[in-house]
């Protein structure tokens, strides 16, 4: 039996590719930027959506929202106590929290309101509870929200302009260290009665009802007894949040997918015109070639190889250019396109997260393509008349 | 050994390179086909050789019948019987002498040592041993065509054939081709020279001189 | 209907197979109807090459089609996460009726097109080329299973609705319910066990014996011995859990995606025992084919006994 692979064709090929440099190193160029360009976008994605999943892992299992002329609306902080009743339901919480716009520094900040003594559905704030104490007219802010303040000269205090345009000063009583997920990076926490101050709530009114559950499998059936008992209210629970990012990502980078596979597909036109176009000299060569003994499928599987060796090798260059790109130099410009320009999310640095299945998508959209798209110019190739060389 | 039956070969275009045409070779002869450019000496080769099929009539090689194969078994077959040797010599030139030498070779998928034996024979026989790495198109003319032969001979071929094999050589350089062309005779090759170079034509080691003309024996 | 990256792709893929597939389709219906190796026509010469062509295409489309099956299986799974409900592959496959017959016709065709690449080969090696319109015919045949595999995939992709709660593999694998599955998880171990060694027993004689049509019949039975017996009884020491039933699972990561292992090694085994009692290879390449077979599925017994023994060794107990 043979060997499998005929090594000297592959050095044969090797020698050929060699022997075109410049059109060769042209293709290997296209070919690598362009996966470099897709897996970058991926990567960055990639690490977005494992934000989200964290971020999301630490949400509540069934979120109740009023809606009013189909907007979200402030809901009765009882209905809270009223679920508590219900089975299966292990804890839920009226919650106080929304953005407040920052206008010196154009920033989003997120306020978080919070009880002292009962806990939270938030295990992020019932941790932060435990190290931390808060008074009326006191906030605690992230470092990150710290720094911020410092370069406006809010080192002691903080005044919240409330919409009835009056202001409300808050001290800064303490820092807690930035939570890793970027999405809690600018969080503030004050207790709830300071929140509803300043979002000009009611006493008795909440943004939304996070409910906690005792047994996972039985979100689904919980979420409807909620359902049934607040039809115009609305029940979202965990998963639904996450399918739903879920269905954003793959959405935004099937965009991208969809403009790389036109830049692809234009790239196969290309070569396919280049393969098919032979000088006379690649004429004679391959002549002398099936002369000399080299059968029709000696041939072909030669020009196999040399497509193999520049997808393969244009696709792994790619693939390390768009590490480099994203998790060493943390994916300059292409960054901007994914977060909104914010300037307290400046200093996210991506965190590493590979999906086996963006590598295989990758490699499937370029080496087999490349190949493919070579068959019927090699083909040609292959089965030129070989007594051209005889004339 | 060799036989052509009643063969006609006519070109895309209607040109017509042989009209009927009946031959024969037999084992260990060497025969010139005498006649000037576009008589269809060199389609008789490329008949022999497998390289195209004749559009009437049938070649029939060792037993074989050469133009009814499909072109992977005439291939198959060249690479196993055929050595040939051509006016150009066609080295593919940016490759080195030893490249070049063990090129069809290549698709046999040899061992190592196999490799090494014969084309080591060949470096030897050709007297290129010190030349190996260097690229076909760094070499003198009379080199060239030393490359050329080894690489014809480097497959053990029972049969050469050789197309205007000294139409770019000057006079030393042809008295040198036919010495090699007197070592393969030796070896009981079966030769056949296409050509119209008057050198071969009072050749003592010459079995036949055949006159092509027209597409006909003349 | 779902739109993501990796779906895309298969969209792709798959577009580029139908192309290629039917210029090799286009080509095989005029090799089968014109084909004479007697014949010495410009036509003859033509369809000559075109046939070097064809081969190459079916060559390229298969060994981009299998490691292509292992990321359909791999996207399946992916999907899951997207699926309400779904845990694993076989929430997605069980949310969508084109998506069981889907999986056995890319089973099929994986087998065939392997087949025919062996074919290709043996008829490349005479000659007279004793099987050229035959192989051409067959392709005819396999191309409408490959144009309805691509359909299924489509409109399986198309249907699935990622908006309504699927059953898990939990559900759709479960001692309880009625279904067909559940009737092969009541029947006792020792069942399965004397199922699975007998048959691969069976195997090892019939290999000294060296009759090629019952090796390669037992080859068959053989893969269906050895999935339903994965699913029934086996599958349940990969998982250390007793009702856990599923052939999805075993490709994550959980797992070490020891499920690529195995399904690769009963294809290659069963394949190279199958294949000798379709077609009448030369006695050397028979024996070698034999070979092979057995060393594949050898290593698969042995994985699956690994499993099944390594379990009882740990624990001193079986499940």
């Amino acid at each position: 039996m043979s060997r499998v692979i005929n090594f000297y064709l592959l050095s044969y090929s090797i020698g050929s590719l060699k022997r075109e440099k410049y059109k060769n190193i042209f293709l290997f160029v296209v070919i690598s930027l362009l996966v470099a360009l897709l897996a970058s976008t991926f990567f960055l994605s990639n690490a977005m959506k494992s934000e989200y999943n964290t971020l999301i892992d630490t949400y509540p299992d069934i979120v109740l929202q009023n809606q009013k002329a189909g907007v979200a609306a402030t809901i009765e902080s009882s209905i809270a106590d009223k679920l508590l009743l219900l089975d299966g339901v292990k804890n839920s919480e009226a919650r106080v929290y929304g953005s407040y716009y920052f206008n010196h520094a154009d920033s989003e900040l997120t306020i978080i309101g919070v009880n002292m003594f009962t806990p939270s559905c938030s295990s992020f704030i019932n941790d932060l509870m435990q190290k931390h104490s808060l008074h009326r007219g006191e906030i605690l802010v992230s470092s990150n929200v710290k720094n911020l303040f410092n370069n406006y000269y809010y080192k002691e205090y903080f005044n919240f302009i409330k919409s009835d345009g009056s202001l409300k000063k808050m001290q800064i009583d303490e820092v807690f260290k930035n939570s890793k997920n970027f999405f809690n990076k600018n969080t503030l926490v004050m207790l709830k009665s300071d929140a509803r101050d300043i979002f000009d709530y009611k006493e008795y009114e909440a943004r939304d009802i996070a409910i906690d559950v005792a047994n996972r499998d039985e979100v689904v059936s919980i979420a409807l007894k909620i359902k049934r008992l607040y039809p115009h209210m609305n029940v979202i629970t965990k998963e639904d949040l996450q399918v739903e990012y879920e269905n954003l990502y793959n959405f935004k980078s099937g965009f991208f997918l969809t403009i790389f596979i036109i830049s692809f597909f234009t790239f196969f036109i290309i070569i396919y015109d280049k393969l098919s176009g032979l000088n006379g000299e690649k004429r004679r060569e391959i002549g002398i070639l099936k002369a000399i003994g080299w059968r029709v499928g000696d041939v072909l599987n030669a020009k196999l190889y040399e497509g193999a060796i520049l997808s393969l090798s244009g696709y792994l260059t790619g693939i390390i250019l768009a590490f480099v790109y994203v998790y060493l130099l943390n994916a300059p410009l292409l960054k901007n396109i994914f977060l909104y320009s914010n300037n307290l999310l400046k200093d996210y640095t991506i965190h590493l997260s590979v999906e086996y299945e963006t590598l295989a998508l990758l490699f499937f959209l370029s080496v087999p393509i490349y190949i493919v798209a070579t068959i019927i110019p090699s083909w040609k190739i292959a089965t030129l008349d070989a007594d051209e060389v005889m004339r | 050994m060799i036989e052509l039956k009643n063969v006609s070969k006519e070109y895309e275009g209607g040109v017509k390179a042989l009209n009927r045409v009946s031959l024969k070779f037999t084992e260990g002869e060497v025969v010139v086909l005498k006649g000037m450019s576009g008589s269809g000496k060199s389609s008789i080769l490329s008949l022999i050789a497998g390289l195209c099929k004749p559009t009437e009539g049938e070649v029939v090689v060792d037993g074989k019948h050469i133009s009814k194969l499909a072109d992977h078994f005439a291939t198959s077959f060249r690479r196993e019987n055929i050595g040939m040797i051509f006016q150009k010599y066609n080295l593919i030139v940016d490759l080195s002498v030893q490249e070049n030498i063990l090129l069809p070779l290549v698709p046999l998928n040899l061992k190592n040592d196999e490799l090494e034996k014969r084309l080591n024979r060949e470096l030897e026989r050709s007297n290129l041993v010190s030349k190996k790495d260097i690229q076909v198109k760094k070499l003198s003319g009379g080199e060239q065509q030393r490359c050329a032969i080894a690489r014809a001979n480097s497959n053990n071929p029972k049969i050469i054939l050789a197309d205007e094999p000294t139409a770019n050589l000057d006079e030393k350089l042809s008295l040198e081709f036919i010495a090699s062309l007197c070592e393969m005779k030796r070896e009981n090759r079966t030769i056949i020279i296409a050509t119209h170079d008057p050198l071969f034509f009072d050749l003592d080691f010459v079995d036949r001189i055949v006159e092509v003309g027209y597409g006909k024996i003349v | 209907m779902i739109i993501s990256p990796e779906v895309l792709t298969i969209y792709i893929i798959d577009a580029i197979f139908i192309l290629f597939a039917s210029v090799a389709f286009v080509i095989s219906v005029r090799i089968v109807k014109n084909y004479d190796v007697n014949a010495t026509t410009a036509l003859q010469y033509e369809l000559e090459k075109k046939s070097y062509l064809v081969a190459t295409i079916i060559r390229c489309l298969f060994y981009i089609k299998v490691p292509f099956f292992l990321f359909f299986i791999f996207i399946l799974n992916n999907i899951s996460f997207v699926l309400p409900g779904a845990m694993c592959g076989a929430g997605v496959v069980n949310s969508s009726s084109a998506a069981v017959p889907l999986l056995f016709l890319k089973l099929l065709n994986s087998y065939l097109f392997a087949y025919w690449i062996l074919l290709d080969k043996d008829d490349m090696s005479i000659e007279s080329q004793p099987y050229i319109k035959q192989k051409f015919f067959l392709y005819l045949l396999f191309y409408l299973l490959l144009i309805t595999e691509i359909y299924l995939e489509f409109s399986m992709f198309l249907n699935i609705d990622i908006t309504s709660v699927v059953d898990c593999c939990g559900v759709i694998f479960s001692h309880t319910d009625g279904s067909y599955m559940a009737q092969f998880f009541g029947l006792p171990a020792s069942f399965y066990i004397t199922l699975f060694y007998g048959n691969f027993a069976l195997l090892l004689l019939s290999y000294l014996v060296k009759s090629r049509y019952i090796f390669a019949l037992l080859n068959l039975i053989f893969v269906i011995v050895a999935l339903l017996s994965l699913i029934a009884f086996f599958g349940i020491y990969i998982y250390e859990l007793p009702t856990h039933h599923c052939p999805f699972c075993l490709l994550q990561s959980e797992y070490n995606y020891v499920g690529y292992v195995l399904y690769s090694l009963l294809f290659l085994g069963t394949f190279n025992g199958v294949v000798i009692g379709l077609h009448l290879f030369s006695v050397d390449v028979q024996k070698e084919k034999m070979r092979y077979s057995l060393i594949f599925l050898m290593l698969y017994v042995s994985t699956i006994s690994y499993y099944f023994l390594g379990y009882y060794l740990k624990n001193s107990v079986w499940l």
